[in-house]
Protein backbone atom coordinates (compact mmCIF):
# COMPACT_ATOMS: atom_id res chain seq x y z
CA UNK A 1 0.00 0.00 0.00
CA UNK A 2 3.04 2.71 0.99
CA UNK A 3 4.29 2.00 -2.91
CA UNK A 4 0.72 2.76 -4.08
CA UNK A 5 0.97 6.07 -3.21
CA UNK A 6 3.78 7.14 -5.64
CA UNK A 7 1.85 5.64 -8.04
CA UNK A 8 0.04 6.84 -10.69
CA UNK A 9 -3.05 5.17 -12.29
CA UNK A 10 -5.33 4.69 -15.46
CA UNK A 11 -8.17 3.34 -16.07
CA UNK A 12 -8.20 1.06 -19.03
CA UNK A 13 -11.56 0.27 -20.74
CA UNK A 14 -11.41 -3.48 -21.78
CA UNK A 15 -15.00 -4.35 -23.11
CA UNK A 16 -18.14 -2.65 -22.95
CA UNK A 17 -21.11 -5.12 -22.75
CA UNK A 18 -24.08 -3.99 -25.02
CA UNK A 19 -27.27 -6.46 -24.50
CA UNK A 20 -29.80 -4.64 -22.24
CA UNK A 21 -32.29 -2.87 -23.64
CA UNK A 22 -32.75 -0.15 -20.35
CA UNK A 23 -30.78 0.75 -17.23
CA UNK A 24 -28.23 -2.14 -15.94
CA UNK A 25 -28.82 -1.86 -11.90
CA UNK A 26 -25.87 -4.16 -10.90
CA UNK A 27 -23.65 -6.64 -11.53
CA UNK A 28 -21.76 -9.56 -9.96
CA UNK A 29 -18.52 -11.31 -10.71
CA UNK A 30 -18.70 -15.08 -10.27
CA UNK A 31 -16.17 -15.91 -7.58
CA UNK A 32 -13.50 -18.25 -8.91
CA UNK A 33 -11.49 -20.48 -6.87
CA UNK A 34 -7.37 -19.22 -6.03
CA UNK A 35 -5.62 -19.86 -9.19
CA UNK A 36 -7.50 -21.47 -11.53
CA UNK A 37 -7.71 -20.28 -15.00
CA UNK A 38 -11.48 -20.51 -15.77
CA UNK A 39 -12.79 -17.51 -17.91
CA UNK A 40 -13.86 -14.95 -15.69
CA UNK A 41 -17.89 -14.78 -15.98
CA UNK A 42 -20.63 -11.69 -14.76
CA UNK A 43 -24.07 -11.29 -14.13
CA UNK A 44 -25.97 -8.68 -14.75
CA UNK A 45 -29.19 -7.28 -13.79
CA UNK A 46 -31.31 -4.51 -15.51
CA UNK A 47 -35.13 -2.73 -16.21
CA UNK A 48 -35.78 -4.58 -19.17
CA UNK A 49 -36.29 -7.51 -16.76
CA UNK A 50 -33.69 -9.91 -17.50
CA UNK A 51 -30.43 -11.28 -15.99
CA UNK A 52 -27.31 -11.55 -18.61
CA UNK A 53 -24.58 -13.48 -18.29
CA UNK A 54 -21.48 -12.75 -19.80
CA UNK A 55 -18.01 -14.55 -19.94
CA UNK A 56 -14.57 -13.75 -20.67
CA UNK A 57 -13.28 -14.81 -24.03
CA UNK A 58 -9.73 -16.28 -24.62
CA UNK A 59 -8.75 -12.90 -26.08
CA UNK A 60 -9.81 -10.87 -23.27
CA UNK A 61 -13.28 -9.16 -24.48
CA UNK A 62 -16.69 -10.20 -23.30
CA UNK A 63 -19.41 -12.09 -24.65
CA UNK A 64 -22.95 -12.93 -23.25
CA UNK A 65 -23.29 -16.60 -22.57
CA UNK A 66 -27.21 -16.94 -21.47
CA UNK A 67 -29.96 -14.29 -20.71
CA UNK A 68 -32.12 -14.89 -18.15
CA UNK A 69 -35.53 -14.07 -18.87
CA UNK A 70 -38.71 -15.97 -17.94
CA UNK A 71 -38.97 -15.29 -14.56
CA UNK A 72 -39.17 -11.65 -13.12
CA UNK A 73 -42.02 -9.75 -14.52
CA UNK A 74 -40.38 -6.24 -13.36
CA UNK A 75 -37.58 -4.54 -12.70
CA UNK A 76 -34.25 -6.71 -11.48
CA UNK A 77 -32.90 -4.67 -9.53
CA UNK A 78 -29.66 -6.51 -7.64
CA UNK A 79 -27.67 -10.02 -8.68
CA UNK A 80 -25.88 -11.76 -6.29
CA UNK A 81 -23.18 -15.29 -6.91
CA UNK A 82 -23.09 -17.55 -3.87
CA UNK A 83 -19.99 -18.00 -2.58
CA UNK A 84 -19.08 -21.58 -4.12
CA UNK A 85 -20.44 -19.68 -7.49
CA UNK A 86 -23.11 -22.48 -7.61
CA UNK A 87 -26.22 -20.06 -7.58
CA UNK A 88 -27.23 -17.02 -8.64
CA UNK A 89 -29.88 -14.75 -6.43
CA UNK A 90 -31.43 -11.95 -8.53
CA UNK A 91 -34.33 -9.56 -6.54
CA UNK A 92 -36.56 -8.07 -8.45
CA UNK A 93 -39.24 -4.70 -8.45
CA UNK A 94 -42.27 -8.24 -8.48
CA UNK A 95 -41.90 -8.30 -4.98
CA UNK A 96 -39.62 -11.94 -5.45
CA UNK A 97 -36.33 -13.18 -5.41
CA UNK A 98 -34.75 -15.87 -7.25
CA UNK A 99 -32.30 -18.26 -7.26
CA UNK A 100 -30.94 -19.94 -10.37
CA UNK A 101 -28.58 -22.72 -10.73
CA UNK A 102 -26.44 -23.47 -13.73
CA UNK A 103 -27.28 -26.90 -15.55
CA UNK A 104 -24.95 -27.63 -18.43
CA UNK A 105 -24.85 -24.02 -20.57
CA UNK A 106 -28.41 -23.35 -19.47
CA UNK A 107 -29.55 -21.50 -16.24
CA UNK A 108 -32.28 -23.15 -14.06
CA UNK A 109 -34.96 -21.16 -11.60
CA UNK A 110 -34.70 -23.31 -9.04
CA UNK A 111 -36.29 -21.32 -6.27
CA UNK A 112 -38.55 -18.14 -5.74
CA UNK A 113 -38.70 -16.97 -2.65
CA UNK A 114 -41.87 -14.88 -1.66
CA UNK A 115 -42.72 -12.75 1.19
CA UNK A 116 -41.66 -8.89 0.46
CA UNK A 117 -44.85 -6.95 0.05
CA UNK A 118 -43.78 -5.19 -2.61
CA UNK A 119 -39.76 -3.97 -4.93
CA UNK A 120 -37.19 -5.77 -3.60
CA UNK A 121 -33.75 -3.98 -3.75
CA UNK A 122 -31.21 -6.16 -2.67
CA UNK A 123 -29.61 -9.67 -2.14
CA UNK A 124 -26.74 -10.75 -0.52
CA UNK A 125 -25.40 -14.48 0.38
CA UNK A 126 -23.43 -14.88 3.63
CA UNK A 127 -20.02 -16.48 3.81
CA UNK A 128 -21.09 -19.87 4.07
CA UNK A 129 -23.47 -19.67 1.22
CA UNK A 130 -25.97 -21.23 3.67
CA UNK A 131 -27.97 -17.56 4.58
CA UNK A 132 -29.55 -14.88 1.89
CA UNK A 133 -30.41 -11.61 3.07
CA UNK A 134 -33.20 -9.87 0.58
CA UNK A 135 -34.62 -6.00 1.43
CA UNK A 136 -37.15 -3.59 -0.25
CA UNK A 137 -39.55 -1.00 -0.25
CA UNK A 138 -41.44 -2.82 2.19
CA UNK A 139 -38.65 -1.57 4.85
CA UNK A 140 -38.01 -4.88 6.25
CA UNK A 141 -35.38 -7.26 5.91
CA UNK A 142 -35.52 -10.77 5.36
CA UNK A 143 -33.26 -13.96 6.16
CA UNK A 144 -33.60 -16.89 4.65
CA UNK A 145 -31.81 -20.46 4.91
CA UNK A 146 -31.05 -22.71 1.81
CA UNK A 147 -32.29 -26.15 2.79
CA UNK A 148 -31.09 -29.43 0.84
CA UNK A 149 -33.24 -29.87 -1.84
CA UNK A 150 -32.92 -25.62 -2.99
CA UNK A 151 -35.64 -25.30 -0.13
CA UNK A 152 -35.36 -21.65 1.19
CA UNK A 153 -37.12 -21.01 4.86
CA UNK A 154 -37.63 -18.02 6.66
CA UNK A 155 -35.45 -17.44 9.10
CA UNK A 156 -36.50 -13.89 10.34
CA UNK A 157 -38.44 -10.95 9.42
CA UNK A 158 -36.55 -7.74 10.52
CA UNK A 159 -38.71 -4.46 10.90
CA UNK A 160 -36.53 -1.49 12.35
CA UNK A 161 -35.65 0.91 9.12
CA UNK A 162 -38.45 3.44 8.89
CA UNK A 163 -38.14 3.88 4.95
CA UNK A 164 -37.06 2.01 1.73
CA UNK A 165 -34.14 -0.59 2.21
CA UNK A 166 -31.25 0.01 -0.54
CA UNK A 167 -28.82 -2.55 0.04
CA UNK A 168 -28.23 -5.29 2.31
CA UNK A 169 -24.63 -6.97 3.02
CA UNK A 170 -23.03 -9.45 5.08
CA UNK A 171 -19.89 -9.52 6.61
CA UNK A 172 -17.40 -11.23 4.76
CA UNK A 173 -16.51 -14.04 7.33
CA UNK A 174 -19.10 -13.31 10.38
CA UNK A 175 -22.79 -13.77 10.17
CA UNK A 176 -23.51 -10.21 10.94
CA UNK A 177 -25.84 -8.49 8.27
CA UNK A 178 -25.70 -5.12 7.74
CA UNK A 179 -28.62 -2.87 5.92
CA UNK A 180 -28.71 0.82 4.62
CA UNK A 181 -31.59 2.61 3.79
CA UNK A 182 -33.88 5.60 2.92
CA UNK A 183 -33.62 7.07 6.72
CA UNK A 184 -30.30 7.75 6.28
CA UNK A 185 -29.26 5.06 8.40
CA UNK A 186 -27.22 1.82 8.50
CA UNK A 187 -28.29 -0.91 10.50
CA UNK A 188 -26.40 -3.57 11.96
CA UNK A 189 -28.23 -7.22 12.77
CA UNK A 190 -27.25 -10.05 14.93
CA UNK A 191 -28.19 -13.46 16.14
CA UNK A 192 -28.22 -13.68 19.84
CA UNK A 193 -27.80 -17.04 20.93
CA UNK A 194 -28.04 -20.06 18.16
CA UNK A 195 -31.80 -19.46 17.66
CA UNK A 196 -33.11 -17.67 14.89
CA UNK A 197 -33.23 -14.51 17.18
CA UNK A 198 -31.96 -11.76 15.02
CA UNK A 199 -32.70 -8.34 16.11
CA UNK A 200 -31.01 -4.84 15.26
CA UNK A 201 -27.48 -4.63 17.46
CA UNK A 202 -26.64 -1.25 16.54
CA UNK A 203 -27.77 1.79 14.62
CA UNK A 204 -25.52 4.19 12.62
CA UNK A 205 -27.34 7.30 12.39
CA UNK A 206 -26.80 11.29 11.85
CA UNK A 207 -25.83 11.35 15.60
CA UNK A 208 -22.70 8.63 15.27
CA UNK A 209 -21.20 11.05 12.67
CA UNK A 210 -23.35 9.16 9.92
CA UNK A 211 -25.10 10.32 6.85
CA UNK A 212 -27.86 12.89 6.74
CA UNK A 213 -29.53 11.79 3.87
CA UNK A 214 -30.30 8.08 2.33
CA UNK A 215 -27.64 5.70 2.39
CA UNK A 216 -27.19 4.02 -0.93
CA UNK A 217 -24.07 1.45 -0.64
CA UNK A 218 -21.93 -0.47 1.48
CA UNK A 219 -18.54 -2.41 1.25
CA UNK A 220 -15.86 -4.10 3.50
CA UNK A 221 -12.29 -4.52 3.39
CA UNK A 222 -10.73 -7.27 2.52
CA UNK A 223 -10.29 -8.50 6.58
CA UNK A 224 -13.85 -7.29 7.47
CA UNK A 225 -12.40 -4.82 10.53
CA UNK A 226 -13.69 -1.69 8.48
CA UNK A 227 -16.78 -0.62 6.67
CA UNK A 228 -17.08 1.71 4.29
CA UNK A 229 -20.74 3.75 2.88
CA UNK A 230 -21.80 5.97 0.45
CA UNK A 231 -25.00 7.95 0.05
CA UNK A 232 -26.81 11.19 -1.28
CA UNK A 233 -25.34 13.44 0.63
CA UNK A 234 -22.08 13.16 -1.37
CA UNK A 235 -20.23 11.87 1.46
CA UNK A 236 -17.86 8.92 1.88
CA UNK A 237 -17.60 7.72 5.08
CA UNK A 238 -15.62 4.71 6.68
CA UNK A 239 -16.37 3.11 9.94
CA UNK A 240 -14.18 0.67 11.97
CA UNK A 241 -14.72 -2.11 14.49
CA UNK A 242 -12.80 -4.44 16.83
CA UNK A 243 -13.13 -7.77 14.58
CA UNK A 244 -11.16 -9.69 16.89
CA UNK A 245 -13.02 -9.16 19.44
CA UNK A 246 -16.14 -10.03 18.17
CA UNK A 247 -14.43 -12.87 16.99
CA UNK A 248 -13.59 -14.14 20.43
CA UNK A 249 -17.18 -14.01 20.89
CA UNK A 250 -17.16 -11.57 23.63
CA UNK A 251 -19.59 -9.93 22.17
CA UNK A 252 -20.36 -7.89 19.27
CA UNK A 253 -18.06 -4.65 18.99
CA UNK A 254 -19.62 -1.34 18.15
CA UNK A 255 -18.68 0.23 14.78
CA UNK A 256 -17.14 3.54 14.99
CA UNK A 257 -17.15 6.32 12.86
CA UNK A 258 -12.92 6.89 11.47
CA UNK A 259 -13.26 9.64 8.70
CA UNK A 260 -15.50 10.95 5.96
CA UNK A 261 -14.34 11.89 2.62
CA UNK A 262 -16.12 14.72 1.57
CA UNK A 263 -15.16 17.36 -1.20
CA UNK A 264 -14.67 14.65 -4.19
CA UNK A 265 -18.82 14.36 -5.09
CA UNK A 266 -20.72 17.01 -6.27
CA UNK A 267 -23.86 14.45 -6.92
CA UNK A 268 -25.39 11.38 -5.30
CA UNK A 269 -22.69 8.21 -5.06
CA UNK A 270 -24.58 5.18 -5.76
CA UNK A 271 -22.22 2.38 -4.97
CA UNK A 272 -19.04 1.44 -3.54
CA UNK A 273 -16.71 -1.43 -3.41
CA UNK A 274 -13.34 -2.46 -1.51
CA UNK A 275 -10.82 -4.32 -3.18
CA UNK A 276 -9.15 -6.79 -2.01
CA UNK A 277 -6.02 -4.86 -2.28
CA UNK A 278 -7.63 -1.81 -0.52
CA UNK A 279 -8.52 0.49 -3.19
CA UNK A 280 -12.47 1.66 -2.68
CA UNK A 281 -14.23 2.93 -5.91
CA UNK A 282 -17.12 4.66 -6.15
CA UNK A 283 -20.09 5.16 -8.96
CA UNK A 284 -22.06 7.97 -8.64
CA UNK A 285 -25.08 10.26 -10.49
CA UNK A 286 -22.17 12.47 -12.58
CA UNK A 287 -20.99 9.33 -14.83
CA UNK A 288 -17.60 9.08 -13.00
CA UNK A 289 -15.82 6.51 -11.38
CA UNK A 290 -13.33 7.49 -8.93
CA UNK A 291 -10.77 5.54 -6.54
CA UNK A 292 -8.94 5.78 -2.87
CA UNK A 293 -6.35 4.76 -1.44
CA UNK A 294 -5.56 5.08 2.24
CA UNK A 295 -3.18 7.81 2.70
CA UNK A 296 0.02 7.89 4.76
CA UNK A 297 -0.06 11.72 4.41
CA UNK A 298 0.14 13.43 7.79
CA UNK A 299 -1.56 11.18 9.70
CA UNK A 300 0.30 7.83 11.68
CA UNK A 301 -2.86 6.09 12.28
CA UNK A 302 -3.46 6.30 8.26
CA UNK A 303 -7.03 7.19 8.70
CA UNK A 304 -6.96 9.20 5.70
CA UNK A 305 -7.77 8.74 2.20
CA UNK A 306 -6.82 9.79 -0.73
CA UNK A 307 -8.35 10.10 -4.36
CA UNK A 308 -5.89 8.64 -7.01
CA UNK A 309 -8.22 8.80 -10.18
CA UNK A 310 -11.31 10.23 -11.68
CA UNK A 311 -12.81 9.23 -14.26
CA UNK A 312 -15.22 11.01 -15.95
CA UNK A 313 -17.53 10.30 -18.26
CA UNK A 314 -17.05 6.26 -17.78
CA UNK A 315 -20.49 6.35 -18.99
CA UNK A 316 -23.05 8.37 -21.15
CA UNK A 317 -25.43 8.34 -17.62
CA UNK A 318 -25.76 7.56 -13.80
CA UNK A 319 -23.33 4.95 -13.26
CA UNK A 320 -25.55 2.71 -10.74
CA UNK A 321 -22.94 -0.35 -9.85
CA UNK A 322 -19.07 -0.55 -9.53
CA UNK A 323 -17.51 -4.08 -8.24
CA UNK A 324 -13.81 -5.07 -8.41
CA UNK A 325 -14.06 -8.80 -9.92
CA UNK A 326 -12.45 -10.97 -6.86
CA UNK A 327 -9.47 -12.20 -8.74
CA UNK A 328 -6.33 -9.77 -8.21
CA UNK A 329 -6.23 -8.41 -11.36
CA UNK A 330 -7.32 -5.11 -10.81
CA UNK A 331 -10.39 -5.86 -13.15
CA UNK A 332 -13.75 -3.84 -12.35
CA UNK A 333 -17.70 -3.98 -13.80
CA UNK A 334 -19.76 -0.72 -14.39
CA UNK A 335 -23.40 -0.97 -14.66
CA UNK A 336 -24.84 1.99 -15.97
CA UNK A 337 -28.07 3.56 -16.59
CA UNK A 338 -26.90 3.96 -20.14
CA UNK A 339 -27.64 0.39 -20.71
CA UNK A 340 -24.27 -0.78 -20.97
CA UNK A 341 -21.89 -2.68 -18.82
CA UNK A 342 -18.35 -2.15 -19.20
CA UNK A 343 -15.05 -4.14 -17.79
CA UNK A 344 -11.81 -1.96 -17.19
CA UNK A 345 -8.60 -2.06 -15.59
CA UNK A 346 -6.95 0.17 -13.12
CA UNK A 347 -3.25 0.39 -14.38
CA UNK A 348 0.02 1.89 -13.19
CA UNK A 349 1.57 4.31 -15.55
CA UNK A 350 5.25 2.57 -15.26
CA UNK A 351 8.00 5.10 -16.20
CA UNK A 352 5.99 8.19 -14.50
CA UNK A 353 7.57 10.14 -11.38
CA UNK A 354 5.70 12.16 -9.29
CA UNK B 1 -64.45 70.32 47.17
CA UNK B 2 -66.19 68.70 44.88
CA UNK B 3 -64.04 67.74 41.87
CA UNK B 4 -64.70 67.50 38.41
CA UNK B 5 -61.97 64.67 37.97
CA UNK B 6 -63.39 61.14 37.18
CA UNK B 7 -63.18 58.92 40.33
CA UNK B 8 -60.60 56.54 38.83
CA UNK B 9 -62.22 53.76 40.95
CA UNK B 10 -65.85 54.02 40.04
CA UNK B 11 -64.55 54.63 36.25
CA UNK B 12 -63.20 50.76 36.92
CA UNK B 13 -66.63 49.96 38.13
CA UNK B 14 -68.22 51.32 35.01
CA UNK B 15 -66.31 49.89 32.75
CA UNK B 16 -65.68 46.96 34.64
CA UNK B 17 -68.15 43.88 32.57
CA UNK B 18 -67.32 45.82 29.01
CA UNK B 19 -63.33 45.38 30.10
CA UNK B 20 -64.34 41.56 30.73
CA UNK B 21 -66.45 41.11 28.09
CA UNK B 22 -64.43 38.92 26.30
CA UNK B 23 -63.81 36.49 29.41
CA UNK B 24 -67.08 36.43 29.87
CA UNK B 25 -68.02 35.71 26.72
CA UNK B 26 -64.99 32.97 26.48
CA UNK B 27 -66.21 30.95 29.69
CA UNK B 28 -70.00 30.94 28.43
CA UNK B 29 -68.99 29.84 24.99
CA UNK B 30 -66.68 27.12 26.62
CA UNK B 31 -69.43 25.71 28.46
CA UNK B 32 -71.98 25.68 26.11
CA UNK B 33 -69.17 23.71 23.51
CA UNK B 34 -68.29 21.45 26.38
CA UNK B 35 -71.61 20.67 27.32
CA UNK B 36 -72.70 20.03 23.37
CA UNK B 37 -69.54 18.55 22.55
CA UNK B 38 -70.05 15.68 25.41
CA UNK B 39 -72.79 13.67 24.18
CA UNK B 40 -71.43 13.48 20.55
CA UNK B 41 -67.83 13.27 21.70
CA UNK B 42 -68.52 10.34 23.62
CA UNK B 43 -70.46 8.48 20.75
CA UNK B 44 -67.78 9.37 19.07
CA UNK B 45 -65.34 7.62 20.54
CA UNK B 46 -67.54 4.86 21.58
CA UNK B 47 -67.89 4.50 17.27
CA UNK B 48 -63.80 4.77 17.35
CA UNK B 49 -63.18 2.32 20.30
CA UNK B 50 -65.58 -0.30 18.54
CA UNK B 51 -64.06 -0.08 15.62
CA UNK B 52 -60.72 -0.10 16.39
CA UNK B 53 -61.89 -3.06 19.11
CA UNK B 54 -63.44 -4.82 15.98
CA UNK B 55 -60.32 -4.82 13.65
CA UNK B 56 -57.85 -5.61 16.18
CA UNK B 57 -60.26 -8.64 17.34
CA UNK B 58 -60.46 -9.66 13.97
CA UNK B 59 -56.72 -9.82 12.78
CA UNK B 60 -56.19 -11.81 15.81
CA UNK B 61 -58.89 -14.25 15.50
CA UNK B 62 -57.52 -14.31 12.01
CA UNK B 63 -53.85 -15.28 13.56
CA UNK B 64 -55.76 -17.47 15.72
CA UNK B 65 -57.52 -19.48 13.50
CA UNK B 66 -54.41 -19.99 11.51
CA UNK B 67 -52.32 -21.18 14.80
CA UNK B 68 -55.07 -23.55 15.41
CA UNK B 69 -55.40 -25.22 11.87
CA UNK B 70 -51.49 -25.22 11.80
CA UNK B 71 -51.65 -26.89 15.21
CA UNK B 72 -54.00 -29.41 14.31
CA UNK B 73 -52.08 -30.47 11.20
CA UNK B 74 -49.18 -30.68 13.26
CA UNK B 75 -51.13 -33.30 15.39
CA UNK B 76 -52.23 -35.74 12.73
CA UNK B 77 -48.29 -35.45 11.24
CA UNK B 78 -45.41 -33.78 13.65
CA UNK B 79 -43.75 -34.07 10.27
CA UNK B 80 -45.77 -32.21 8.37
CA UNK B 81 -43.79 -28.68 9.14
CA UNK B 82 -39.91 -28.25 9.62
CA UNK B 83 -38.74 -27.50 13.03
CA UNK B 84 -38.18 -23.71 12.46
CA UNK B 85 -41.91 -23.00 11.29
CA UNK B 86 -43.31 -25.19 14.27
CA UNK B 87 -41.33 -23.28 16.60
CA UNK B 88 -42.70 -19.52 15.18
CA UNK B 89 -46.03 -21.62 14.99
CA UNK B 90 -45.20 -22.16 19.03
CA UNK B 91 -44.25 -18.63 19.10
CA UNK B 92 -47.45 -17.21 17.53
CA UNK B 93 -49.70 -18.81 19.90
CA UNK B 94 -48.02 -17.94 22.83
CA UNK B 95 -47.85 -14.57 21.78
CA UNK B 96 -51.43 -14.53 21.06
CA UNK B 97 -51.82 -15.82 24.43
CA UNK B 98 -49.98 -13.13 25.82
CA UNK B 99 -52.19 -10.21 24.35
CA UNK B 100 -53.87 -7.90 26.58
CA UNK B 101 -57.24 -8.24 24.96
CA UNK B 102 -59.26 -6.60 27.96
CA UNK B 103 -56.84 -4.05 28.62
CA UNK B 104 -56.81 -1.58 26.10
CA UNK B 105 -54.30 0.46 28.02
CA UNK B 106 -51.54 -2.14 28.40
CA UNK B 107 -49.30 -0.67 25.48
CA UNK B 108 -47.56 -3.85 25.10
CA UNK B 109 -50.48 -4.99 22.56
CA UNK B 110 -49.50 -3.08 19.89
CA UNK B 111 -45.62 -4.41 20.12
CA UNK B 112 -46.77 -8.11 20.26
CA UNK B 113 -49.18 -7.46 17.02
CA UNK B 114 -45.94 -6.14 15.59
CA UNK B 115 -44.18 -9.72 16.41
CA UNK B 116 -47.22 -11.36 15.22
CA UNK B 117 -47.55 -9.83 11.48
CA UNK B 118 -43.52 -10.42 11.09
CA UNK B 119 -43.82 -14.02 12.52
CA UNK B 120 -47.14 -14.52 10.22
CA UNK B 121 -45.21 -13.46 7.28
CA UNK B 122 -42.54 -15.38 7.82
CA UNK B 123 -44.34 -18.88 8.61
CA UNK B 124 -46.38 -18.01 5.16
CA UNK B 125 -42.84 -17.51 2.87
CA UNK B 126 -41.27 -20.95 4.35
CA UNK B 127 -44.92 -22.67 3.72
CA UNK B 128 -44.96 -21.28 0.30
CA UNK B 129 -48.53 -20.03 1.24
CA UNK B 130 -50.19 -16.94 0.28
CA UNK B 131 -52.29 -16.72 3.24
CA UNK B 132 -53.31 -12.53 4.32
CA UNK B 133 -55.61 -10.91 7.02
CA UNK B 134 -57.54 -8.53 4.25
CA UNK B 135 -57.19 -5.82 7.17
CA UNK B 136 -53.69 -6.05 7.21
CA UNK B 137 -52.35 -2.42 6.62
CA UNK B 138 -49.43 -2.65 4.11
CA UNK B 139 -46.31 -1.02 5.44
CA UNK B 140 -46.22 0.91 2.01
CA UNK B 141 -49.28 2.76 2.58
CA UNK B 142 -48.13 4.29 5.67
CA UNK B 143 -47.21 7.47 4.24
Amino acid sequence: MMNMEDEEFELKEVSILSGHSDKVWSVSWKPTSEGSDVPSVLASCSGDKTVRIWEQTSQGSYHCKAVLDETHTRTVRSCAWSPSGRHLATASFDATTAVWEQVGDDYECVATLEGHENEVKSVSWNASGTLLATCGRDKSVWIWEMMPGNEFECVSVLQGHTQDVKMVQWHPSMDILFSCSYDNSIKVWAEDGGDDDWHCVQTLGEQNSGHTSTVWALSFNYSGDKMVTCGDDLMIKIWGFDLLKTQSGDGIAQWEHICTLSGYHDRTIFSVHWSREGIIATGAADDAIRFFIPSEDGLIDGSSYKLILRKDKAHDMDVNCVKWSSSENRQLASASDDGTVKIWTLASMHGNIK
Amino acid sequence: MESNEPNPERLADIFESSLHLEDTHYTQGYQEGYNDGLGPGKEEGREVGLKTGFEMGEELGFYRGCIDIWNSALMVNPECFSSRVQKSVKQMDELLLKYPLSNPEDESGSDILDSLRLKFRGICASLNVKLEYNGYPKASEDF
